[in-house]
């Protein structure tokens, strides 16, 4: 068992991307802009040993859509690589080349946030059903349900 | 009725089969059937048995609000199902959604889908609230045979309702 990352650590690689953060104890986070995040995860990769994506999770904070790779190898350690995702042009490259379990994360995000994964091989409906109206997001905080507009389940008249 | 029928009615009433289907419930209401079939409540003691397939079954429990991917698949079930046959709605989801009305995915209970015959209410419901839920559908079986089928209950429902009496001094 090796030992864990200590911010130094990370901060000697990963400062170029943006601000290292200690946050918790076995948790650091790394701001960068959207363009460098394949660079930084690569990176991450490379020289940190994060060679194991925990999760993306996608967070709307109204002003803007903001991604984070959560990264962690055999240091258990778990780098947080944020990037902003601006509202009116939601788009981000794909990381499913360099960690393909990236893939299907991207796909549920770009299901229930809207956010298009640029490059990504199979960008399919994964969680909502497949009758659901194509330009809806409902886990974004704008989104209300429009009435008079099917969403699936069993039409009307099958009933 | 002819005497093959009688038979299968007296069949189905000793040993109805049922079988169970998750709308996308929480899994509470699952585990609380699976309690109900296990030895300790032991349904097969009034002869029911649960059916691995919806084609042998004669009751439906369904578990959970229903949600819009499992609504086709609810009713194709439903469809699949040899006549006579009976729902079960399980838990305050099953009857309107329960703490999951009004979510972007979920059609608010399950007689949005399909047409149900018992609620069970609770959340989730005790196995033998759920052993009496089966015995009360036993009982609208029979109810069912007397007025030779179903109609006799969903009438009253659509028809309009009775205008008030006029008051006369």
């Amino acid at each position: 068992m090796t030992n864990g990352l200590t911010a130094q650590e990370v901060a000697a690689t990963m400062n170029e991307f943006g601000l290292v953060d200690q946050v918790r104890s076995n948790r650091i986070r790394i701001v960068t802009p959207l363009p460098r995040v394949r660079e930084a995860l690569e990176r991450a990769r490379r020289v940190l040993a994060c060679d194991h994506l925990v999760q993306i999770a996608a967070v709307d904070n109204r002003k803007s859509f903001e991604l984070i790779y959560h990264l962690t190898g055999p240091h258990r350690t778990v780098l947080s690589i944020a990037a902003e995702v601006p509202r009116d042009r939601p788009e981000a490259p794909t990381v499913s080349d360099l960690l393909p379990p990236a893939g299907i994360y991207e796909r549920q995000i770009h299901d229930l946030f809207g956010i298009a994964f640029v490059g990504h091989p199979d960008l399919r409906r994964i969680i909502l059903n497949e009758d659901w109206p194509g330009d809806e997001f409902p886990l974004r905080k704008d989104w209300k349900p429009r009435p008079n507009v099917f969403y699936g389940g069993v039409p009307e008249e099958a009933k | 009725m002819k005497l093959s029928d009688r038979l299968l009615a007296w069949a189905r009433l000793k040993s109805p089969w049922i079988t169970i289907f998750n709308s996308g419930a929480c899994n509470a209401c699952d585990i609380e059937v699976i309690a109900a079939i296990t030895p300790r409540f032991d349904v097969e003691r009034f002869g029911i048995l649960v059916k691995g397939t919806p084609r042998h079954a004669d009751i439906l429990i369904v578990t959970g609000p229903v949600t819009k991917k499992q609504a086709t698949r609810l009713r194709r079930i439903y469809d699949q199902m040899p006549d006579p046959k009976y729902v079960i709605a399980m838990g305050a989801c099953g009857a309107t959604g329960g703490v999951f009305r009004g979510l972007y995915h979920v059609v608010n209970g399950v007689d949005q889908v399909i047409p149900v015959d018992v609620w069970v209410a609770g959340c989730p419901p005790r196995p033998d609230e759920i052993i009496d839920g089966v015995i009360t559908c036993l009982q609208l079986m029979k109810e069912d045979l007397k007025h030779g089928g179903r109609e006799w209950r969903t009438k009253r429902t659509s028809a309009p309702p009775a205008a008030p009496p006029e008051v006369t001094a």
